[in-house]
């Protein structure tokens, strides 16, 4: 029987939010998604991990970690208690730019929520008891982090690519003696910096059964007022001098090698468009059938995967590529993948460009279709200082977009400064990494 | 109140079993083939097999090449995966509406016709990346051996659970192609095959899809194994210590638990909530926030088809902090659950768990799909996806305490004790770190 035909896909948009001002000067994104039963409601707050102290890098991360360890009027047991009865999961992180609180709620306890999120960024009030256990628990994070080949060798890239007067030299949740000096004031002195300006409220899912959700979000996390000043920009992160250089970090006896190159990559803001850089991930290593798998996957047999792609800054980014290989294979491996990921952009070919670029247009619906997945993306953008609409203007560029561009766009990366190359491995591949001509190779313990 | 998410099912004249929850929410559709053959049905000295078929479906099949299946579809904004377990392997698509009939048409051609492309090359090739998925996955990252302990552990030697999906690598090198071609013979087909579809495609469209393009399917399978007897809870205790160079020490409690669809199971997974699941759980109230004798606590359950299942407690042991004492505390707390049960806050928030992350799993196609597959192959009713929530409110703390009593005993629990090199005997240790690392001492 003959292959079916496929239909073209039917019109599809990523979900444009209803925008309302909150008192406080917060935007509000709305997004009602019939269906979807478990909302997810979203603080993204302008906070640059930069502006920590020298000397406490981590805090901002803790900070927001522990806001729920603990209100004026509530113990962490009692707020863990009145979350987890109502099955409400709360999650925090911290980016560059600055932080962002979730919770994952029923539409029935959203009330509960609203509540119970404004109190913990109003009233925080970082307990000694829970401060410490905390700190005790990202240091056991740190150490299972060192353990892992693949956090590992993400480690030693920051540290080796990175300029070390910067803050991304340093690990985003902080470094073990950072983190070991961190008590309750430094984190109090990070909340204090918390300002609603600039910040975002993103509430996705079916809100047929919440009532008045603009009136009740304003009444609450909308009367938040903050203490911090106007938010800040992240500071610089430059590329250290002596970047272009080979890292091993040394695992004897492990039976895979863990590779990681990074080299300069753009901001969302390229005049390429991201969408140019989406499909340049694909093609190069997007899936077991790109360009670099083909070779060390499916022919050599050399790896369960090996990944490219691109991490996007607020100002720059980086080019990335990673992934284990089987430690024999070690320096063959790198050496393909090199050559691999030399191509000029003249050789990519207009078929494999649009299959990559269809590929990640037209599996936006799929991704975009449920509630977490909608409010998650809305927060990359607005923490970035871009619009919601940016999706759907990034599929239009999609279209259009041809195997020149996207060849115009890697050139300009080839361009640039070199890999910085990290291995995580058995010592005994420093040899072979020598005669590779990428830098300079350098051997550093494995704790 | 049951959930409504529409179902509806029927059966192709050849056996195939098909599924349709239709939600024209967003245009596109979730496939999943439930295949019924995992890592239980493998034979003695040839496990692995069931796995490294989720590997080589994707090598090619009569009219479709290597690698094309996962390409075509992907520039069509299609997904393709598949993922192997003890009970099952599941091969899905998430593609756009309008290219549901090429997933249906790539998936009639390699469960149907896989063997003609089947080849010593790609047989070997794949062998190859299953052994860096291994080591990747479990030889080199810290405590990634834990679930093929446990297994040897809970399990009797001769029972198919006894060994992991992942098998071992020197059945899989003993391998011949003829071996590998009768095992798809043995168990693809229609029969032992779950067609489900979620999103935006009517019952009556995938109903005209399946038939057009796995109608044609002959079956050629072997009947599926009688089921296992039903084990209890583990006769006596067992441990097993592993010293390395792990970042701290951890525990692993297994259990036996009964069959999934056992009505013990659920009480004795809401037991494990109770126990250490949340932040109100008993054991992450004492240990973790007042003791602080571990640094992380959770609790997991693998429900499994054939007569027993396996439960988990896992605990990070807190630097200098002994082992056996956080091992005495979690005995005192299993045998309190046993005579007490769980507290109505533990209860409670075991249920509202249960109930967000089960709408939040529902709510995407994939996992849906995935989840009326499970209901429909191993409960034997699709609708089980819309009326699980009425089934955990519906046990009580009663049946919580006497699971507890019965299934997490100290004197059933098998024990695998992760040490650190330091914790045990520093000039031994000291040593064998030597040794392992080619320098003399």
């Amino acid at each position: 029987m003959h292959r079916p035909a496929v239909l073209p896909p039917r019109a599809w948009a990523f979900p444009e939010p209803a925008e309302h001002p909150l008192p406080n000067g917060m935007r509000l994104l709305l997004v009602d998604l019939p269906g979807q039963h478990v909302l997810s409601l979203r603080v993204v707050l302008a906070l640059p991990v930069s502006q920590e102290v020298p000397g406490t890098e981590g805090a901002t991360l803790l900070m927001t970690r522990a806001l729920d360890e603990g209100t004026a009027r509530h113990t962490s047991e009692e707020i863990a208690e009145l979350s987890e009865r109502h099955g409400i999961a709360w999650g925090a992180g911290a980016g560059e730019r600055g932080v962002h609180l979730g919770v994952e709620v029923t539409a029935r306890h959203l009330g509960t929520a609203l509540d119970l999120v404004t109190e913990c960024l109003t009233e925080a009030t970082f307990p000694e008891a829970e401060v410490a256990r905390l700190v005790r628990h990202r240091l056991a994070d740190i150490a299972h982090d060192q353990a892992d080949p693949g956090a590992r060798a993400s480690l030693e890239f920051i540290r080796t690519y990175f300029d070390p007067r910067d803050r991304p030299h340093q690990p985003l949740g902080g470094t073990r003696a950072s983190v070991a000096a961190l008590d309750p004031d430094v984190l109090r002195d990070r909340h204090a910096s918390l300002t609603p300006a600039g910040g975002a409220v993103v509430l996705t899912g079916d809100l047929s059964a919440c009532g008045d959700v603009v009136a009740a979000v304003a009444a609450t996390l909308g009367s938040w007022a903050g203490s911090g000043g106007p938010a800040e920009a992240p500071a610089a992160a430059r590329r250290a001098d002596d970047a272009g250089r080979v890292v091993l970090v040394e695992r004897p006896g492990l039976a895979q090698t863990e590779l990681y190159l990074g080299r300069p990559g753009p901001d969302r803001r390229t005049p390429h468009g991201w969408g140019t850089y989406q499909t340049l991930g694909m093609v190069l290593g997007g899936s077991p059938h790109a360009r670099i798998d083909q070779v060390l996957r499916e022919e050599r047999g050399y790896t369960y995967g090996v990944r490219a792609g691109f991490r996007p800054r607020a100002t720059g980014g980086l080019t990335v590529a990673g992934g284990s290989v089987r430690a024999d294979a070690t320096v063959p491996a790198l050496r393909e993948l090199l050559d691999i990921l030399a191509v000029p952009g003249a050789e990519l070919t207009e078929p494999e460009v649009r299959a990559a670029a269809d590929f990640v247009s037209m599996t936006a619906p799929g991704r975009y279709g449920t509630a977490d997945a909608v409010a998650d993306e809305i927060v990359s953008l607005v923490s970035d200082g871009l619009e919601p609409r940016v999706v759907t203007a990034t599929l239009e560029q999609l279209r259009g977009l041809t195997a020149a561009q996207v060849g115009a766009a890697w050139d300009e990366v080839l361009a640039g400064p070199g890999w910085t190359v990290v291995l995580v491995g058995d010592p005994q591949h420093a040899a072979g990494l020598q005669d590779l001509g990428i830098g300079p190779v350098s051997v550093v313990t494995g704790s | 109140m049951p959930l409504d998410f529409p179902v509806v099912t029927s059966t192709l004249p050849n056996g195939l079993r098909l599924v349709v929850s239709e939600d024209h929410s967003v245009p596109s559709v979730s496939v999943t083939l439930w295949v019924d053959v995992g890592s239980r049905h493998e034979q003695p000295g040839r496990t692995g097999l069931a796995h490294l078929f989720e590997h080589l479906m994707f090598q090619g099949s009569e009219l479709v090449a290597e690698g094309e299946h996962m390409s075509l579809l992907m520039a069509q904004g299609g997904r393709s995966n598949a993922t192997t377990s003890f009970d099952r392997t599941t091969y899905v698509e998430s593609v756009p509406s309008g290219a549901l009939e090429l997933a249906l048409w790539l998936e009639g051609d390699r469960h149907g016709h896989l063997l003609p492309a089947l080849t010593q090359d790609n047989l070997d090739n794949q062998r190859d990346v299953v052994v860096e998925e291994k080591r990747q996955r479990y030889d080199t990252v810290p405590y990634g051996a834990a679930l093929e302990h446990a297994c040897r552990l809970v399990f009797p030697e001769d029972h198919p659970y006894h060994h992991t999906t992942i098998g071992s690598m020197a059945d899989l090198s003993a391998a011949t192609l003829e071996d590998v071609h009768a095992f798809f013979r043995a168990h693809y087909g229609p029969s032992t095959t779950t067609l489900v579809l979620v999103g935006d495609v009517t019952p009556e469209q995938a109903r005209v899809l399946a038939e057009r393009h796995l109608g044609h399917l002959e079956d050629t399978s072997e009947p599926r194994p009688a089921p296992s007897a039903p084990l209890g809870p583990l006769p006596q205790p067992v441990a097993l210590d592993i010293v390395g160079d792990v970042p701290s020490e951890r525990l692993y409690l297994c259990f036996r638990l009964p069959a999934v669809t056992d009505p013990d199971f659920l009480p004795c997974a809401m037991a494990l909530d109770a126990l250490a699941s949340l932040s109100v759980s008993r054991l992450y109230r004492r240990l973790l926030r007042h003791e602080e004798t571990v640094s992380g606590v959770s609790a997991s359950v693998l429900g499994l088809a054939d007569g027993a299942s396996l439960g988990l407690l896992v605990l990070d042991v807190s630097e200098s902090v002994d082992p056996s004492v956080v091992e005495a505390a979690v005995h005192e707390e299993l045998v309190r659950m046993g005579v007490e049960g769980p507290s109505e806050v533990e209860l409670e928030a075991s249920r509202a768990d249960t109930e967000r992350s089960w709408l939040e799993a529902l709510a995407s196609f994939d996992d849906r799909a995935d989840l009326l597959a499970r209901a429909s192959v191993i409960f034997g009713d699709p609708q089980h996806v819309n009326t699980y929530l009425d089934d955990v409110v519906a046990v009580t703390g009663e049946q919580v305490r006497r699971a507890a009593a019965e299934w997490l005993r100290p004197a059933s629990v098998a024990t695998i004790r992760f040490r650190q090199v330091r914790g045990v005997d520093e000039d031994v240790a000291a040593a064998e770190v030597l040794a392992a690392s080619g320098v003399a001492p």
